[in-house]
């Protein structure tokens, strides 16, 4: 095949890939809060710095996602720790965990919002903490497995031959060695928890909206200005926590075979 | 060790295995049976079938030649070509659908169901590219030339060897887009407005109604087993044709 024609459709998509988000970013400066351009400001950027409904629902978002994110890490790191050894119905149980990420977002959501309320429990950041944690641990377990199969069993068990207990076999060289892989696992629930809109959208109380479901509310009717704004600083925001995650997952395990 | 299975099962039993056999539940009463029997439902989706189908296959048409091309480049460029097409992925669904607008809106699209579609394109494109790139690279090199030797126009080639042998990627790639876009619900409702009603859409509708709502559960059942069955066959096809 020729590689020319291949090339200027490969350009072509990466275009269409980035050019909205760069008309975006470039509409966030434009004056006018229609659209159109016009003159150039940082004002929109002002706004969104003073605006109440954006800061109550950036800490939100940020409550969400930090309790998800510690729940969620102890949780897929022993999820991951367990499922090291051998034993019946293990098949079931790696099923199990890996459940949330296949199920789609609106089905888990559904699902919670109907316990939620055959309990009787009223809706919360606390419920949606609850179904973050749900989704986000299967994901930690995720990153954690991977990272303890490149990981050599002999020095653990070497340190209890040697005399140490289990446990400090277990905290002095694994938790060292797969360390890395909760904390990439932990960004990535954080990111995965802060971008999150339909389980939040479903389980969250009425007062407790997050900034995905502040845009959602705004961009069904066209946006505004301040939310282009907001659109591109997010985007930044991603692109730094992705830099962040990428550096975590090239630490080698240490020890490993890899 | 063992009692490290305790806590996170138990999580998953109370927050993921009790609330699904509520909504199946739901799904089995009487009027959610009843929601289950009618046409309507039907309809629904088979228009969110129809949808997610056809933006699935825009994506096969705008990817395949995309991998293609990253397949054939020097490692330096793949690596940067292929963190080009992941990159927006990490970045917020809600934020990209909403920069989609800016163009959409220029050509007249905007609040139509082909932005819909268009959407979904835009946003599963990764899903599509990676699944064929890792086919296209494992491609033996050798088969293509002998096609090409024994007189085959590069375009029968391409039907007839490269096309059947990356089958797997193609296949990987299409439950992969299918499977999210069938069950969207934000974008949609974002770029189409009322011109265009997917199922979850619909749950959406329905639960704002009533909480309660057995038609709602019956939709979240019908998704719920149609994703699992195509989950299944995407890990079929990984552990039968080694794909990655």
């Amino acid at each position: 095949m020729k590689r020319i024609p291949l090339a200027a459709w490969t350009a072509l998509v990466l275009a269409a890939l980035y050019a909205p988000i760069a008309v975006m970013a470039a509409f966030s400066f434009s004056e006018s809060p229609y659209f159109q351009w016009k003159g150039f400001t940082f004002d929109w950027y002002r706004k969104i710095w003073t605006d109440h409904a954006i800061r109550s629902s950036l800490s939100n978002t940020l409550v969400l996602a930090a309790v998800s994110t510690v729940l969620a890490t102890v949780l897929g790191t022993t999820a991951a720790l367990a499922a090291r050894d051998a034993f019946r119905g293990k098949r079931l149980y790696t099923t199990l965990v890996s459940l949330p990420v296949m199920v789609p977002d609106i089905v888990l959501a559904i699902a919670l919002l109907a316990l939620f309320r055959a309990v009787g429990m009223s809706l919360s950041l606390w419920t949606a903490a609850i179904a973050h944690t749900t989704f986000n641990l299967s994901y930690v377990a995720v990153v954690v497995s991977a990272r303890l199969q490149g990981m050599d069993r002999s020095t653990e068990l070497a340190a209890q031959d040697l005399g140490a207990t289990p446990f400090q076999a277990f905290w002095k060289v694994t938790f060292p060695a797969i360390l890395p892989g909760i904390l990439s696992g932990a960004l990535l629930a954080f990111t995965l928890s802060f971008d999150d809109f339909v389980i939040t959208y479903f389980t969250t109380g009425p007062d407790s909206s997050t900034l995905p479901m502040l845009i959602y509310s705004k961009v069904r009717f066209g946006g505004t200005a301040e939310m282009r704004a907001l659109s591109t600083v997010l985007l930044l925001a991603s692109v730094g926590l992705i830099g962040l995650s990428l550096k975590l997952s090239r630490v080698p395990v240490a020890g490993g075979g890899r | 060790m063992r009692g490290l299975l305790l806590p996170p099962t138990a999580w998953l039993v109370v927050f993921l295995v009790i609330p699904t056999a509520v909504v199946a539940a739901m799904a089995f009463s009487p009027e959610g049976l009843k929601a289950l029997g009618d046409g309507a439902t039907w309809a629904l989706l088979g228009r969110s079938f129809a949808v997610a189908a056809v933006s699935t296959a825009l994506c096969l048409a705008v990817s395949y030649p995309v991998a293609y091309f990253v397949a054939g480049c020097g490692p330096t460029w793949r690596n940067f070509l292929l963190f080009l097409v992941v990159l927006p992925f990490w970045t917020n669904l809600l934020v990209r659908t909403y920069s989609l607008i800016f163009v959409l809106r220029p050509l007249g699209l905007y609040l139509t169901p082909a932005a819909g579609v268009i959407g979904l394109v835009h946003n599963f494109l990764p899903f599509m590219i990676l699944p064929l790139y890792a086919s296209i690279e494992k491609l033996p090199k050798r088969l293509l030339e002998a096609s090409q030797d024994l007189g085959a126009s590069p375009w029968s080639t391409f039907w007839k060897v490269t096309v059947p042998l990356t089958m797997p990627g193609i296949a990987a790639g299409s439950i992969l887009v299918f499977i999210p876009a069938f069950g969207i619900f934000a974008l949609p409702e974002l770029l189409c407005g009322t011109s265009l009603t997917m199922v979850g859409n619909q749950i959406n509708l329905l639960y704002k109604n009533d909480p309660k709502s057995p038609g709602g559960a019956a939709f979240t059942l019908v998704l719920m087993v149609s994703t699992l069955a195509l989950t299944w066959t995407y890990h079929r096809l990984r552990k039968t044709e080694g794909l990655v």
